[in-house]
C-alpha cells in the first residue's frame, strides 16, 4: 500500500508518467481514503503557500460573533469597493491643484493581488462610510439644509434637498461631525459618479457624491470651511 | 530559476480537456483548497467562498479546453474565480444573491470539503502545520518544502540535494506522511 501512497505523493506533483497516472487515477476513484489523502495534501500546499494568510480562525470568529459581524461586513465591503470602483486617490485639499493629474492614483487591477492587499488595508471605518453613502444616498439626519453653495455656481434642486446642481453637475452633498482617521481627502470613480471624502480641521467631514470634479470640490470645500 | 508548482498538471490537464472526469476531480481536489482561500481573502464570508468555489469549478469544467497553458493552471483558475466573486458582488448589488449558475445544470459532482477540511482551512491549525513542518527531519524537510514551496520538480530536487530522484520522491512522501499523521492526532478528531 505505501507504494501506492507514495505514487499518489507523486501524482500530486505530477512527478508519474502517463500510465501510472492512469492506474492511480482508477485507484483514487474507487477509494474515499485515497481521496481524503489528496485533500488533505492539498491543504498542507494551501497551508504552506500565501493563499490562506488571510483566512481567520472560525473559534476565535465565533467567540466575538456579535463583534466580527460588523468587522466581516466591513472588509466585504472593503472588497467590493475596490471591485465595484476602479481608482482611489488621495490628496491635499491645499494641493488638489497639483494632484489633479492623479499622480498618486492606484490604479486597481481587478483581478490582481494589489486588489486582494489593498481590500485588506482600506480603513475600515472609511469603507463602512463610503459603502453607506453609496447605498443610502439620501439618508441623512444630520447636514444643515442651509449650506449656501451658489457662490461656487451651484444650487440645491428644491429648498430641502441636500443635492445640489449647476446644470452639468449635480452632487449630494454631506456634512457630519465624523473621525474616519483620515488627513487627505479621498476620492473614489463609482461608474459615472465620483465620492470625495474631504476631511475638515474641525473634525467634520464633508462627503460628496455626484457627477463632480475636484476643483468644484475644492471651492465647495473651501466655502464650508469659512 | 523557480518553476512553478503548477506547470506540471499538463498531463492531467490534458486528460481533463480530452473529457476524463477522474482527472478534472483530482485537479478539483488539488486545488479546492487554495481556490477557496483566495476567495475567502477577497469576500471574509465562508459560505460565500464555498459556493463561489463550486461555481468555479464549474466553470472551470465548462471551459477547460480553451485553456492553453500561457500560465499555470492555478493562475487560470484563480482568475475565473476571483471574476466570479466580482460578478458575484457587481450583480447582486451588495446584496446576497447567489451566482446564476448551478451545479445542477451540469453533468459533473462539484465536490465540497468535508467540515473538518474548511474548519482546518480556518484554524489556526495552519500556523500549526507549518511549525510542524520546521520540526522535520532536515531531509525531509529540505525535500519537501523545496517542492512545496519552491516549485522545484523532483530532478531539481534531486540535483539540488544530490540524492537519486527516488530517494525525492520517498522524502516528500514521508513528510506528507509525517504531517498527515501529526494532522489526525493533533489538529482534528478523527
Amino acid at each position: 500500500m505505501n507504494n501506492i501512497e507514495e505514487k499518489i505523493s507523486a501524482l500530486y506533483d505530477g512527478e508519474l508518467s502517463e500510465a501510472e497516472l492512469e492506474e492511480i487515477l482508477l485507484l483514487i476513484d474507487d477509494d474515499p481514503k485515497l481521496q481524503k489523502k489528496l485533500s488533505r495534501y492539498s491543504l498542507i500546499t494551501a497551508a504552506m503557500n500565501s493563499e490562506m494568510n488571510n483566512v481567520q480562525s472560525i473559534s476565535s470568529r465565533n467567540k466575538d460573533r456579535k463583534f466580527n459581524f460588523w468587522i466581516s461586513n466591513t472588509i466585504t465591503a472593503a472588497a467590493t469597493v475596490l471591485i465595484t470602483f476602479f481608482a482611489i486617490n488621495q490628496f491635499d485639499l491645499n494641493r488638489m491643484g497639483e494632484d489633479l493629474s492623479a499622480k498618486n492614483q492606484i490604479n486597481i487591477a481587478i483581478n490582481s493581488q494589489e486588489a486582494k492587499d489593498l481590500a485588506n488595508r482600506v480603513e475600515e471605518k472609511l469603507v463602512d462610510h463610503v459603502m453607506h453613502v453609496i447605498n443610502n444616498p439620501q439618508n441623512d439626519n444630520v447636514t444643515p439644509y442651509d449650506i449656501d453653495l451658489r457662490n461656487v455656481g451651484y444650487s440645491r434642486v428644491s429648498p430641502k434637498s441636500r443635492t445640489y446642481n449647476n446644470g452639468n453637475k449635480k452632487f449630494i452633498l454631506r456634512i457630519e461631525k465624523k473621525d474616519l482617521g483620515i488627513k487627505k481627502v479621498r476620492n473614489w470613480q463609482h461608474k459615472d459618479k465620483m465620492i470625495y471624502v474631504v476631511p475638515l480641521q474641525d473634525g467634520r467631514v464633508i462627503t460628496l457624491y455626484g457627477n463632480i470634479d475636484q476643483e468644484s470640490v475644492t471651492q465647495i470645500a473651501n466655502t464650508i470651511k469659512k | 530559476m523557480v518553476k512553478n508548482s503548477n506547470n506540471d498538471d499538463s498531463l492531467l490537464i490534458k486528460k481533463a480537456q480530452d473529457g476524463n472526469e477522474r482527472a478534472f476531480n483530482l485537479l478539483m481536489t488539488k486545488y479546492y483548497p487554495r481556490v477557496y482561500g483566495s476567495l475567502y481573502s477577497f469576500t471574509k464570508s465562508k459560505e460565500d467562498s464555498e459556493d463561489l468555489a463550486q461555481q468555479t469549478f464549474i466553470k472551470v469544467w465548462q471551459q477547460i479546453k480553451s485553456f492553453r497553458g500561457d500560465s499555470a493552471f492555478f493562475t487560470w483558475v484563480y482568475r475565473i474565480a476571483i471574476n466570479l466573486a466580482k460578478n458575484h458582488f457587481v450583480s447582486s448589488a451588495y446584496k446576497k444573491d447567489k451566482v446564476n449558475l448551478s451545479a445542477d445544470d451540469l453533468e459533473i459532482d462539484v465536490p465540497s470539503f468535508s467540515n473538518p477540511e474548511i474548519d482546518l482551512m480556518h484554524d489556526e491549525s495552519l500556523n500549526k502545520i507549518k511549525t510542524y513542518v520546521e520540526k522535520l527531519p532536515e531531509s525531509l524537510k529540505t525535500a519537501f518544502t523545496l517542492r512545496e514551496t519552491e516549485g522545484k520538480s523532483y530532478e531539481e530536487i534531486s540535483i539540488i540535494t544530490e540524492t537519486p530522484i527516488g530517494t525525492v520522491r520517498s522524502r516528500i512522501f514521508r513528510a506528507r506522511e509525517n504531517i498527515l499523521t501529526f494532522i489526525s492526532e493533533e489538529l482534528v478528531d478523527e
